[in-house]
């Protein structure tokens, strides 16, 4: 086997593990179905997506940043950080003084969403702009 | 201090896309891009690996040039 067939190959697998997780933890089957051939379609995308540099010859991981590409993932990666951080910050000051020990779960959800965001928001910039 | 290069007028002159020089030293195309528009600074590194895929002295292809602040 050469070239991108074992990328290609591996990702499959990794896609319909994927899918069955979402089965093993109680989805309906047409919902891990769907996100197994969600997952298999962005890594058919990613190889001509130009976010990354592309080595046949490494096979299974085919697939690499370049210098440029992972300073952008790595910026992207500190602002989210700093974010969530002042964030949970602010949270904790918000908390502490107007409702203690009353902190809403689904809070955190928001915190983690907020960190993706601005992870994703950084990138997008940062292609763009840059 | 500003980089400048002639890359996109050499690998032009070699009849080479941003696709093929990219894939011959293993960046993305967008990295060819930024570096031509002036927009990324390359490693010495990489400098030295486009110089060469180009077939050309380092100095033909990169140059340094003084900034609006350094002559202010």
């Amino acid at each position: 086997m050469t070239g991108m067939s074992l990328y290609y190959l591996s990702r499959a697998v990794i896609s319909a593990a994927f899918g069955l997780l979402f089965v093993l933890t109680g989805s309906p089957w047409w919902v891990a179905a769907l996100i197994g051939v969600i997952a298999f379609a962005f890594f058919l995308w990613a190889p001509h997506s130009g976010r990354y540099a592309v080595h046949p010859e490494l096979g299974v991981t085919a697939l690499r940043r370049d210098e440029r590409t992972q300073g952008i993932n790595d910026r992207s990666a500190r602002n989210a950080f700093i974010v969530t951080m002042l964030a949970v910050a602010g949270a904790t000051l918000y908390f502490g003084r107007y409702t203690p020990a009353v902190v809403p779960v689904s809070f955190f959800n928001y915190l983690l969403i907020l960190g993706v965001l601005t992870y994703y928001l950084s990138d997008f910039l940062q292609r763009r702009l840059a | 201090m500003v980089l400048r290069s002639y890359l996109k007028e050499i690998r032009l002159q070699k009849g080479l896309t941003q696709e093929s020089l990219a894939g011959v030293i293993g960046v993305t195309r967008q990295t060819i891009i930024a570096i031509e528009k002036g927009k990324f600074v390359p490693s010495v590194k990489l400098a030295l690996e486009l110089a060469k895929a180009l077939g050309q002295p380092l100095e033909q292809v990169f140059w340094l040039e003084a900034s609006q602040e350094d002559r202010s």
